[in-house]
């Protein structure tokens, strides 16, 4: 049964995120509510589960907690494929299909940036233990160079039931979601138990879309927002074919300062209680506010924004490059444990094959101490087909900064494998800092056991699955002068050319003695070749004999003299 | 001349460990004139750092030594840094060693060859023979031009591999003047398994082989000398195999050739060098590219045929001609191959007279090797200048090679010419006549 929310969250002073989460849940290959064009690409290409997330902008996890899907920068795509052989040709191809279907350069996932992470990426569905613990099945990709607009806002919609008509995606207008600070499109698939016996699985299709919004630029310094100022409309139906459709309203901040109200009055106030976080969740019964006009949700602040601390998550990351030159550099990543307690961080690396990470210089840090991880993962690349692949498995100590660094030397490149601005530089995509948190402080994604959000507010579980996503890295390489293949290519030929002349002439030619008065000119010489041709018989006894002293090894004491009569017939040639 | 060549020997080993102590070493290691991707001390560390974690250094592209020098780096790099530095002057003081032992015996050798063709020779050209007294100081000379010849320091220093290389070439050269020319055939199979290209230095052995076991008149190609051919060559092929199958059984399949005689024969790499590889394939239309490095794969090879042909009675220098050959056309050199030119050129100080552009060589070298780090750092550092500074900088220091190496061959041949023809050939009113090359 499908069901749309949307939440709101302050995730910090002066930022306002929304996320529209949309889930379908439909049995295989029943296609009235899931999305056929979809559904057709996942089964030609036996996909199991697949996650595209299309992203433009950086979540900043130390001001803005955890997003409740966390994506890089750019398209990130992972795929579980079902058993089957060639899969590396199925990954090809459904990269095409997908390109086409969600109008992004996803082809551009090719085997250069490919990996197959053996730990960080386990199926998020139903699996069994043998099928995940074998990485064969698993691909992941990112472009970080993509760009996100419109293009790819429009088909993420066509797959929705209702389509963008009617409901809560009327209310994406492409033109202020794009104004915003980061945004990001995700299509989740992935296989669910339809009962609680769990004798069919059915395929769960969620697509998300976050947008983060400084409601502040627009309005006299207060942080007020409403439909109308976010998305320039307001709500006016609501999907018929949707079981659930609600509105939340993260409110746990109301009563402490800053304060607001929201108009209209919600329906009831949730409490969602999970280890070491409890939030006040406001709902909205989407169909008790349409009549007699439409929704337009409103939050009004009494006071003007003011700026202060906002308590750290337990996790995040910060990744640069370091170094001078074109030559070489280095990659530090630092990750910090704001918690109490020591946890295991599962940290994976994909680094193109023109960046050549050198195994040797990898390491881990933390406050000077050099920290052995309990597993690595290193695949090096191969040029110009496989990338480089790093999986860590190392612990975070509390309260404390773990630093990995690695060091790098730039490849050089043929000139056609430059992009079209060659001094922009190379991206390099985030890593992935994936772990287990004991705390679900500022930790809004929903457990992955369930598929609808309403069913994780209660949640007893006391271990939560985070994933995180670094910076991309803006990486310059030495570029050729791409004005110059004709003229390389003549000197470089020339300078061959004088060796091969000057070796010729030594190797074919004798040294012989000659007059060089008697030595013509060129037209005479043309003259004489032309001549040389009809007395050819002539000429050749004088040839020969004056040849022969100079190469064999007799007595030639008479030689000089032969040598200097001889030259009359041997200077023409 | 023993005391002053032990003189300059000693003072060529304190300078190393002397400059060993700077930041020298670790400058020069970085440098692209000096290491190629094939001879770099770090990429040799870095393939070990894969191994030991258990991870197939020929499965990324970093490490293209061969499984041998694998392991001989791996035995080496066991030890402290400051012994490492220790064993490269050692190395260093082996490769003097060998020298002076050949031009020991390159001297006598050099006085049997002309003892017995010195019927043939001009009577005029007595003042043009060889005599005992220049032999004896051979020694000197070739342990100053490998003690201090920068390339050959700056090789040292950088801990770059091609040492080993210049060892076995050297040991060849040896074995191939004392006549031992199956021993000599098995050093170049050697170094051919390190490095390839030295398969061509199977022709000079068999020749030389040829001359030394001829008796009376034969002729190269009567069917005993290519017997002594195929003996020689077979020789040096069946112990190319035998290492190639060692290795194997070492690395546990055949993985490492494509990451060693692929990445050779492909130059997938385009690192800056002071070849003509690196840009030439850059700039290369994605079209052409497979037909360029053929011809500039056999480029390397083909000199061969004609200099065998032409230098047919001096293997010797047939031998080191074409060290020039793949020391300039190789597809990733370094000072390594100068260097080795440079150590062995004093062994032909006879010919030097007869050399006409000595001057110009001599400038061009000094002048590419202050300016090739410049203008990299200038390209690369500090952005001011581009590519083509550090191109033209390599294709001059290519020509001053090619320069010198066929000067060095013009002047031995008109030394030939004048030790058959003499060096007085007048024309008919008296003036000199001049000596030019026709054909």
């Amino acid at each position: 049964m499908p069901g749309r929310r949307w939440i709101t969250t302050i995730i910090s002073l002066g930022h306002a995120a929304q996320t529209f989460l949309i889930t379908i849940n439909s049995k295989v290959q029943h296609y009235h509510l899931f999305p056929k064009s979809l559904g057709d690409v996942l089964t030609t290409y036996k996909v199991k589960e697949l996650h595209l997330s299309q992203t433009q902008g950086l979540w900043k996890h130390e001001k803005w907690g955890y997003p409740p899907e966390d994506a890089p920068p750019g398209d990130e795509l992972w795929v579980w494929f079902q058993p089957h052989s060639g899969v590396d040709q199925t990954w090809a191809d459904l990269v095409n299909a997908l390109s086409g279907l969600f109008c992004a350069s996803l082809n551009f996932m090719d085997s250069k940036s490919t990996v197959q992470p053996r730990w960080s990426f386990r199926p998020a569905g139903l699996a069994s233990e043998f099928y995940s613990a074998n990485s064969r099945f698993v691909r992941y990709s990112t472009l970080p160079r993509e760009v996100v607009c419109t293009e790819n806002l429009t088909p993420w919609k066509k797959l929705l039931p209702c389509g963008s008509k009617i409901g809560l995606a009327s209310l994406l207008n492409s033109v202020k979601i794009y104004d915003g600070f980061y945004h990001s499109l995700g299509v989740h698939v992935r296989s669910v138990c339809q009962d609680t016996q769990c004798l069919t699985p059915a395929t769960e299709l969620k697509q998300t879309l976050t947008v983060v919004y400084d409601p502040t630029t627009n309005k006299n310094g207060k942080q007020d927002w409403s439909f109308q100022s976010m998305f320039d409309r307001t709500l006016q139906s609501q999907c018929p074919l949707a079981d659930t459709r609600k509105i939340y309203v993260d409110v746990t901040t109301q009563e402490t300062l800053p304060k607001f109200s929201l108009s209209p009055v919600p329906d009831f106030v949730l409490n969602q209680k999970r280890s070491g976080e409890e939030r006040k969740i406001a709902v909205y019964q989407i169909g008790n506010h349409l009549s007699p006009s439409s929704l337009n949700l409103k939050a009004m602040y009494e006071e003007k924004l003011t700026f202060s601390n906002s308590s750290l998550p337990p996790v995040y990351a910060n990744r640069f490059v370091t170094g001078y030159g074109l030559e070489r550099g280095g990659v530090t990543c630092m990750i910090y444990n704001t918690m109490s307690s020591n946890t295991t961080v599962i940290f994976m690396e994909t680094v193109p094959w023109f960046l050549r990470v050198y195994f040797s210089s990898l390491r881990i840090e933390n406050d000077g101490k050099e920290i052995k991880p309990y597993k690595i993962n290193f695949i090096p690349a191969k040029d110009r087909a496989n990338p480089y692949q790093m999986e860590l498995v190392f612990r975070l100590f509390a309260n404390s900064v773990t630093k990995i660094t690695y060091s790098f030397e730039r490849a050089f490149l043929k000139w056609t494998e430059y992009p079209p601005d060659a001094n922009h530089g190379f991206y390099v995509s985030s890593a992935v800092v994936s772990t287990v948190l004991p705390v679900a402080s500022q930790y809004t994604a929903t457990s992955q056991s369930v598929s609808l959000l309403e069913e994780s507010f209660s949640d007893s579980s006391s271990s939560f699955f985070l994933r995180l996503h670094t910076e991309t890295l803006l990486v310059s390489l030495p570029t050729p002068d791409f004005s110059m293949p004709y003229n390389v290519i003549c000197l470089a030929c020339t300078v061959v050319a004088i060796a091969f002349g000057s070796l010729h002439n030594l190797t074919t030619r004798d040294f012989t003695a000659s007059d060089p008065s008697k030595r013509k000119g060129l037209v005479a010489k043309l003259k004489s070749f032309f001549k040389k041709e009809k007395e050819s018989p002539e000429n050749k006894p004088d040839s020969k004999e004056e040849e022969i002293p100079s190469q064999k090894d007799k007595d030639n004491s008479k030689s000089e003299e032969k040598d200097s009569k001889k030259k009359d017939g041997n200077s023409e040639t | 001349m023993v005391l002053p060549t032990a003189i300059s020997f000693v003072c060529g080993v304190i300078l190393r460990l002397a400059l060993f102590r700077s930041s020298l070493p670790d400058w020069l290691s970085t440098k692209t004139e000096v290491v190629t991707p094939l001879t770099s001390w770090g990429r040799a560390m870095e393939g070990l750092a894969l191994h030991r974690e258990g991870i197939s250094p020929y499965s990324g592209d970093i490490f293209h030594e061969s499984p041998l020098m694998l392991k001989i780096l791996g035995f080496i790099s066991r030890f402290s840094p400051n012994t490492i530095n220790l064993i490269f002057v050692l190395l260093d003081i082996i490769q003097g060693m060998i020298l002076l032992r050949i031009a020991n015996t390159f001297g006598r050798h050099m006085l049997l060859r002309q003892a017995t063709s010195v019927k043939n020779y001009h009577p005029d050209a007595k003042k043009n023979l060889l005599r005992k007294e220049d032999l004896m100081d051979l020694q000197f000379y070739v342990t100053v031009a490998f003690s201090f010849n920068p390339y050959s320091i700056a090789t040292c220093l950088a801990r770059s591999t091609a040492v080993f290389n210049n060892i076995i070439i050297l040991l060849a050269l040896y074995q191939m003047l004392k006549g031992n020319s199956f021993l000599s055939a098995v050093f170049v199979a050697l170094a051919a398994y390190i490095s390839m290209y030295p398969i061509i230095l199977c022709v000079p052995v068999a020749v030389h082989y040829f001359l030394m076991s001829r008796k009376g008149g034969m002729h190269y190609t009567d069917p005993t000398a290519v017997v002594s051919y195929l003996q020689i060559l077979g020789v040096t092929f069946m112990s190319l195999a035998i290492m190639l199958l060692f290795s194997m059984l070492f690395v546990g399949s055949w993985e490492f050739i494509p990451s060693t005689y692929g990445f050779i024969l492909g130059v997938p790499d385009l690192t800056p060098n002071l070849g003509l590889f690196w840009y030439f394939f850059t700039e290369m239309f994605e079209h052409f590219r497979t037909f360029f490095i053929c011809v500039f794969q056999i480029n390397v090879v083909i000199y061969t045929i004609p200099l065998a042909i032409r230098l047919r009675e001096h293997p010797t220098f047939l031998f080191y001609m074409l060290l020039y050959t793949i020391g300039i056309f190789k597809s990733y050199p370094g000072y390594g191959d100068v260097g080795l030119m440079f150590a062995l050129l004093p062994l032909w100080k006879h010919v030097y007279q007869y050399m006409r552009n000595t001057f110009v060589t001599v400038c061009m070298f000094l002048v590419c090797t202050v300016f090739a780090p410049i203008q990299y750092y200038l390209w690369i550092y500090a952005g001011s200048a581009n590519a083509n500074f550090y191109f033209a900088i390599s294709l001059a220091f290519s020509t001053a090679q090619i320069l010198m190496a066929t000067d060095l061959l013009f002047g031995f041949l008109k030394r030939e010419f004048y030790l058959h023809n003499g060096d007085k050939h007048k024309l008919p009113d008296g003036t000199d006549a001049q000596i030019i090359l026709d054909s």
